[in-house]
């Protein structure tokens, strides 16, 4: 028997009934009743007050990320909401689970043009995987755990719960005990066993077979069963942006990634494989290029649980629908061994020829510090102290945290990748902290995404968040598109010259321990101090201006066409 | 101007189904022709066709089946359908031309359901092909006003996958 509670306190109860505990958020007018009911359930319930609403959507698809399970952010009605759009699209995009609670102006004005009302439903309805407006609290356990369920299950997403001020006012006796009315969605989970075998046969009797895995083995928690799979066959394995961490980059079969900023070896080795097996990744079109020459002479097999992504991009030849860990398992039972050896010697002679230079390429008339000098004492101090998490932005820096440092983990490699949301690191680390405390969490970030959410350092120190370690690969430039501008536009750089304040000087007025590193001598001394303080840190490396990330594939290309080092003008 | 695809769906009756079955099509690059929706045989679902114009059918539909509210949809337009679609014509009919709008709406099937001073109302139910002809039969006379009620369409014979389930049908029938 329950009692009678307002719609907000049904509210924070239904949280913590799905295992919430802590949120991001930042109240106003029509969230009102929410936050004063959420001072009861405080010891239970974790508000973690941000200081703009993006920052809160980000921090709780950290949260997410880190933890596979449900970020929470709240947001006020009209402009609190709106805010949280980007976020929002930027979890659709990345299948984040993420549930996204705001308040909304009273039933009774509805569709006034009430003081901040904004349709957020209806803006919301194409990033979303399913919205809300609940303008009666008896709704509400209901839809919090079909919300819920929704957010987590299937191909993971974000979900927004718009709440009436009069919903969440009104006493009511809560029914918990709901049954769920889902008939249009059931996501598959058991693949089909005709299309594994017929997979296990293409991929037994390929000659230049290779495995794509991507963000659906870590969702999926099928890191173990792509190892064994990739063992059993001798299959040589490349990871997608959001597949790092997927498959350990230091295993024998580990290739790296693939795409616009792809390893040489690798897009040639897709170019040349036989057959590719994708687990879990999307065929976007950073990994393809240009489509219609992606993997000319591939059978391709794709495991996914969206029937949608199939033949969306990319011709498959075996569809398998369903959860990745189900699939790969199915496919073990059903492979033989076998090895792929004389391929991968030959993929690895391509790698010879080509990693190095492009990885350490550096301008021959400059001793100025470059990234790369960065992240070689960054993969250092990773891999010996350890207990550590990566959050990347959106840019230059992305693409060299990707290439330059050593992947082990799933979870540890937690990026912006189908949106590109500049200004997702800093928030995002933030939600990994809070998810892992006593994990270290470095969140590498450019100049440009730095200044658009940086804010949230308040909040960093405000709840005394100890562990987030804020690397600025600071180049003065809005550097990926300055890149292109020098590659592609005639070194016209129109709109990417970027000023910033002194970014230590800004961390201290947050009371932030803070190092600005602008010598490449100075570089592991600066991280390793950043590490050891007992504080969250930020770290301004002052790098090359013009360094660039190789190889690139341009826009629309065939990834076969890549670009490995800068043309003449450069360092000449 | 190509013939646009057929796509029929079966929809839970939810708040903002059909704005999100629009706005899909709308943000995945389909441009909606005629769309056509009611109660269907099963309570709280509805029954919607959608005449669209798009490069990747496929696609569309894949993207429709990820709404929560879509139960079934299909793309129909290769498959053995009946397809109806209901028009008002307000037609200018004085003497003496009002006889000759009779005769060819008489000609094809249609009734003339309201005579005015200058005009009749005249309603059609026919395949889109016999609707167009008949639009382009009257033209002559001056049409003031045509409202079309979008393209049902129906597959021949069971079609088990596109019924409502059975207990929504019950609850339709009272039975439940």
């Amino acid at each position: 028997m329950s009692a009678e509670r307002t719609g907000a306190q049904i509210m924070c109860e239904a949280l913590i009934r799905e295992g919430v505990d802590v949120m991001f958020g930042i109240p106003g007018g029509a969230i009102m009743p929410f936050y004063h009911a959420m001072w009861e359930y405080r010891d239970r319930l974790r508000h973690v007050l941000c200081r703009h609403e993006q920052g809160a959507g980000h921090a709780a698809e950290g949260y997410a990320r880190a933890t596979g399970r449900p970020g929470v952010c709240v947001a006020t009605s009209g402009p609190g909401a709106t805010n949280l759009v980007t976020p929002i699209a930027n979890a659709w995009m990345d299948s984040t689970p993420l549930v996204a609670i705001t308040g909304q102006v009273s039933s009774l004005v509805l569709g006034k043009d009430a003081f901040q009302e904004t349709d957020i439903t209806g803006i919301t309805m194409p990033i979303t995987k399913h919205n809300y407006l609940v303008k009666r609290a008896e709704e509400l356990p209901y839809v919090f755990r079909e919300a819920f369920h929704l957010a987590r299950t299937g191909r993971p997403g974000p979900v927004l719960i718009d709440v009436t001020k009069d919903a969440q006012q009104t006493r009511t006796v809560p029914e918990w005990e709901v049954t769920l009315d889902l008939p249009g969605y059931c996501p598959p989970t058991v693949p089909d066993r005709t299309a594994l075998r017929a997979a296990a046969t293409l991929l037994a009797r390929a000659r230049k077979p290779l495995i794509m895995a991507g963000h659906g083995v870590i969702i999926a928690g099928a890191t173990e069963e792509l190892r064994a799979l990739a063992e059993r066959t001798g299959i040589p394995v490349i990871t997608t942006l959001h597949g790092i961490g997927a498959f350990p980059q230091h295993h024998p079969l580990s290739l790296g990634m693939p795409g616009m900023h792809g390893w040489v070896h690798v897009n040639r080795a897709i170019q040349e494989c036989d057959v590719l097996l994708n687990v879990g990744a999307r065929f976007d079109d950073r990994v393809t290029g240009k489509a219609s020459t992606f993997a000319p002479h591939a059978r391709v097999i794709h495991i996914d649980i969206a029937p949608c992504e199939i033949g969306k991009n990319v011709k498959v030849m075996v569809p398998i629908i369903g959860d990745a860990r189900e699939a790969l398992r199915g496919m073990l039972d059903e492979m033989p061994a076998r090895d792929a050896d004389g391929w991968l010697a030959h993929i690895r002679s391509m790698q010879a020829v080509h990693q190095c230079r492009q990885a350490y390429l550096r301008r021959p008339d400059t001793d100025e510090l470059m990234p790369h000098d960065v992240y070689a004492a960054l993969n250092r101090a990773l891999t010996d102290r350890g207990g550590y998490r990566v959050v990347t932005d959106v840019g230059q820096h992305q693409m060299w945290a990707a290439q330059l440092l050593d992947w082990r983990r799933p979870r540890t490699h937690i990026t912006s990748g189908g949106a590109g949301t500049m200004g997702f690191a800093v928030p995002a680390a933030m939600g990994v902290a809070i998810a892992h405390p006593h994990e270290t969490v470095w969140a590498i970030v450019g100049d440009g995404g730095f200044q658009m959410t940086n804010q949230e350092l308040a909040t960093i120190a405000q709840e005394r968040i100890p562990n987030v370690k804020v690397a600025i690969i600071n180049n003065g430039y809005l550097g990926m598109v300055r890149q292109w501008q020098e590659l592609f536009e005639g070194r016209r750089y129109s709109g990417t010259p970027l000023s910033g304040p002194g970014f230590a000087r800004l961390a201290e007025a947050y009371d932030l321990r803070a190092f600005t590193v602008e010598r490449a001598d100075e570089v592991d001394d600066a991280i390793a101090a950043a590490w050891d303080h007992q504080g969250s840190t930020v770290v301004d490396f002052r790098v090359e201006r013009e360094a660039n990330v190789f190889p690139i594939v341009p826009q629309g290309r065939s990834i076969g066409e890549m670009i490995t080092e800068a043309p003449q003008a450069v360092g000449a | 101007m190509s013939a646009g695809r057929t796509v029929v769906a079966l929809v839970q009756s939810r708040p903002g189904a059909l704005s999100r079955v629009v706005g899909l099509l709308r943000g995945r690059n389909a441009e909606i022709r005629s769309l056509t929706i009611g109660d269907s045989e099963g309570s709280g679902v509805s029954r919607l066709t959608v005449v669209i114009d798009v490069a990747d059918a496929e696609h569309v539909v894949k993207q429709l089946n990820r709404l929560i509210e879509v139960l079934e949809v299909k793309d129909v337009t290769h498959t053995a359908i009946v397809e109806r679609e209901t028009a008002l014509m307000k037609i200018d009919a004085p003497e003496p031309q009002r006889e000759e709008v009779h005769a060819v709406a008489e000609r094809f099937g249609a009734r003339v359901i309201e005579s005015g001073r200058d005009t009749v109302i005249v309603e059609v139910t026919d395949t889109p092909d016999r609707l167009a002809a008949l639009i382009h039969s009257v033209r002559r006379f001056g049409v003031r006003e045509i409202m079309r009620s979008g393209r049902l369409a129906m597959t021949l014979g069971a079609d088990p996958r596109m019924e409502a389930p059975l207990h929504w049908q019950a609850q339709a029938d009272g039975t439940a």
